[in-house]
């Protein structure tokens, strides 16, 4: 690296015979560079990593996606076909053990009807897997950072053990709820059925399985939103408070009128990030229910791809589907929350 | 002051009042902040009456909510350290309770058998996967700290015209999901190139801590980059001018001035890298063949237990526990950098 070149030639030409010593034709062009051009050079490091496992790729799932799956012969993909490939996954025709989406609609009430069952299609497990995790995480979340805000005795523990679960590894989470859930080792079947909500097996029903994914992610990730919650909280003014008590504003209007829409904007940006993250699920229902019992999109990914029907399009196809679920979400986001004060960026 | 209140001191009320409407009632009429008026009254009334002891502290509350409000505060922060931290218990129990006993543990162990924790490296080599993954995270924590700190000084200090979209790019990046990278990746890491024989044998980058540190540092390689384009931006222009005039180079200036200047903040984004990596599951899990010797990571070895040997519980939680204590060493010792990252890095994008 050239950090070693004390004596460079900065100014000017006088010092060039300096450089014979330390410096060579790399670091003098370097340091004859416009300002824009070296924050070029200094980005393009960053920006090849990015673009070999980011940019090409995304081009390349799309352009895999538009040809057909080809499940004999030495080629792995067929021939070009469009948008066919998505019009099959939207309309529940797909070659995939579970359905992205599989709807009809009728002229009846409720005018829709479900191919398979709601907690079999992927998209409305991932979606409501998002929305409910996410509700509940900024409730608790703002739970916990009210709680980290206040000044005590031993709050440097309490935020260690808030933190903690959410640097557990994801498949140490996992394996930790399969263990809770396991009828022969953990008690939360029990619990489960005595609080009537579990079947007798719920590592293997769909919709115990969604309960316990939905109580593992809550578990590990409401401490990030208890972080960045916290940090909006701290960032309030404490002379609001006293304003608002000496005019006697309730704890319940202080937190409304005062509290709450100054956090808003960190809160969003919380809700935002932890929606994506939750939109990507795959390792937690891995390592715990597995995707056959609760098929999140990025299972359907990884089931195509190595279910060996060679549907690699189809694969395809499903990943930037996942993708433009995602960033149809991000744009609701912003569009709605835009004008928010202080923005999402 | 004290009128509207004392009534409630009455046997049949107090009973309604020891549930949540507590903070409430003893609010409203106390908004004006007559505290130490009605602690005056609040102990000349006691001395006179003969009460339990739960009536008394309700009583007391009502006259002075802010003991309610430090009750909830602290029922709040039991409750949360409860949640979070039982897990983590009831794995411990599950670990030390002796194989074939293993129903029915609740709070305490059935039986006692610290062995388990040694067992978990004789059954499968253990220890091997957790030296991949700490290879696999370091080495992505370097890369990702010497290419974010590249970028993060050109965004954080030099003008240049595309500057906001180049920097939004590297926000969309984080937003896309892993799965819509994964196909291709997977094609290109199992094709054979002719300049990576030597190294990995036969030319492919599948099965080597490669495959997993290209994808992982470039998938959390934007965190990093905001978080050091936060610091670097606010180390003064002087400050570097003055290395700069001293005969430093543009590239010396940033390590030796403006790097050092922002330790904490490399530091932030280090743990932040490092936890991110060591904790990823998606590319982990698909880029090896699962095998120790094929730079497989700690979940492999962990998944292991569930797969291969099905009912090993007490040996699954055993090896829980034990991929946990890295993480939870680093969170004790850098939570408040974890803490300033996250909340830096976010709040900037």
């Amino acid at each position: 690296m050239a950090t070693d070149t004390d004596g460079e030639a900065v100014i000017g030409s006088e010092r060039r015979s300096e450089t014979d010593r330390t410096g060579n034709a790399v670091v003098n062009w370097m340091e004859n560079l416009s300002e824009a051009a070296y924050a070029y050079l200094l980005l393009i490091p960053a920006f090849a990593l990015l673009a070999l496992i980011a940019f090409y790729p995304l081009i390349a799932t799309f352009i895999t996606s538009l040809r057909a799956d080809q499940t004999r012969g030495a080629e792995p993909l067929g021939g070009f076909v469009g948008i066919d490939n998505y019009v099959d996954i939207l309309t529940g025709n797909a070659r995939l053990a579970r359905q992205f989406i599989d709807v009809a609609f009728s002229t009846s009430f409720p005018f829709v009807e479900f191919g398979t069952p709601f907690l079999q299609q992927a998209l409305f497990v991932t979606i409501g897997f998002a929305v409910i995790s996410v509700f509940f995480e900024t409730v608790i979340g703002f739970g916990q950072a009210y709680v980290l805000d206040q000044e005590f005795r031993g709050r440097r523990w309490v935020r260690v053990a808030i933190i903690l679960p959410w640097a557990v590894p994801i498949v140490i989470q996992g394996m930790i709820f399969f263990l809770l859930f396991q009828p022969e080792v953990g008690f939360g079947t029990e619990v489960g059925q005595w609080l009537g909500i579990f079947g007798p097996n719920p590592l293997a029903d769909s919709q115990d399985a969604f309960i316990i994914i939905l109580v593992a992610d809550i578990w590990k990730s409401s401490a990030f939103m208890a972080l960045l919650i916290l940090a909006g909280l701290q960032s309030v003014d404490r002379s609001l408070y006293d304003v608002a008590r000496v005019a006697g504003a309730t704890p319940w209007q202080r937190f409304k009128r005062i509290t709450l829409p100054l956090v808003l904007p960190a809160l969003l940006v919380a809700m935002l990030f932890r929606t994506m993250d939750a939109m990507r699920v795959y390792g937690l229902i891995e390592s715990s229910v597995g995707c056959t019992t609760v098929p999140s999109l990025t299972c359907l990914v990884v089931e195509a791809m190595f279910g060996g029907t060679r549907i690699y399009a189809t694969a395809a196809a499903v990943a930037f589907a996942t993708a433009l679920v995602i960033g149809l979400i991000i744009s609701v986001y912003v569009v709605f929350f835009r004008d928010t004060e202080g923005g999402l960026y | 002051m004290t009128d509207p209140i004392s009534p409630r001191d009455d046997h049949s009320t107090t009973a309604s009042n020891a549930g949540p409407t507590r903070p409430d009632g003893g609010n409203s009429t106390r908004a004006d902040g007559g505290e130490t008026q009605s602690r005056v009254f609040l102990e000349d009334g006691d001395a006179e009456l003969d009460r339990g002891p739960l009536q008394r502290w309700v009583d007391d509350s009502i006259k002075n909510p802010d003991k309610v409000y430090r009750a909830m505060f602290y029922t709040a922060a039991i409750f949360f350290l409860v949640t979070t931290l039982f897990p983590f218990y009831w794995l411990l129990m599950v670990a030390l309770t002796p194989e074939g006993q293993l129903s029915d543990i609740i709070l305490t162990p059935n039986g006692f058998n610290p062995g388990a924790f040694i067992e978990v490296f004789q059954t499968i080599p253990f220890h091997w996967y957790v030296f991949n993954s700490f290879v696999i995270a370091t080495a992505s924590t370097v890369l990702v700290l010497v290419v974010g700190s590249l970028a993060g000084y050109a965004f954080g200090r030099l003008e240049f015209p595309a500057k906001v979209p180049l920097l939004l790019l590297v926000l969309v990046i984080s937003f896309f999901p892993p799965a819509a990278f994964f196909i291709p990746l997977n094609d290109l890491f199992n094709t054979s190139f002719f300049i990576l024989e030597p190294i990995t044998g036969d030319g492919t980058l599948y099965n080597t801590p490669g495959a997993m540190v290209l994808p992982l540092s470039a998938i959390f390689m934007p965190l990093a980059i905001f978080i050091l384009t936060t610091f670097y931006a606010q180390i003064p222009d002087g400050l570097e001018d003055a290395a700069r005039v001293e005969g430093t180079t543009r590239l010396g200036a940033l390590f030796r001035v403006i790097i050092p200047l922002s330790a904490p903040g490399v530091a932030t984004a280090g743990v932040l890298t490092f936890i991110a990596v060591y904790n990823e599951f998606f590319f982990s899990f698909l880029m090896t063949d699962g095998q120790p010797e094929s730079w497989a990571p700690l979940l492999e070895g962990i998944l292991a237990y569930q797969g291969q040997y099905e009912v090993l519980y007490h040996l699954m939680a055993a090896a829980s526990i034990i991929g946990v204590i890295p993480v939870a060493i680093l969170v004790i010792v850098a939570q408040e950098k974890i803490v300033s990252g996250l909340t830096a890095g976010a709040l900037k994008e």
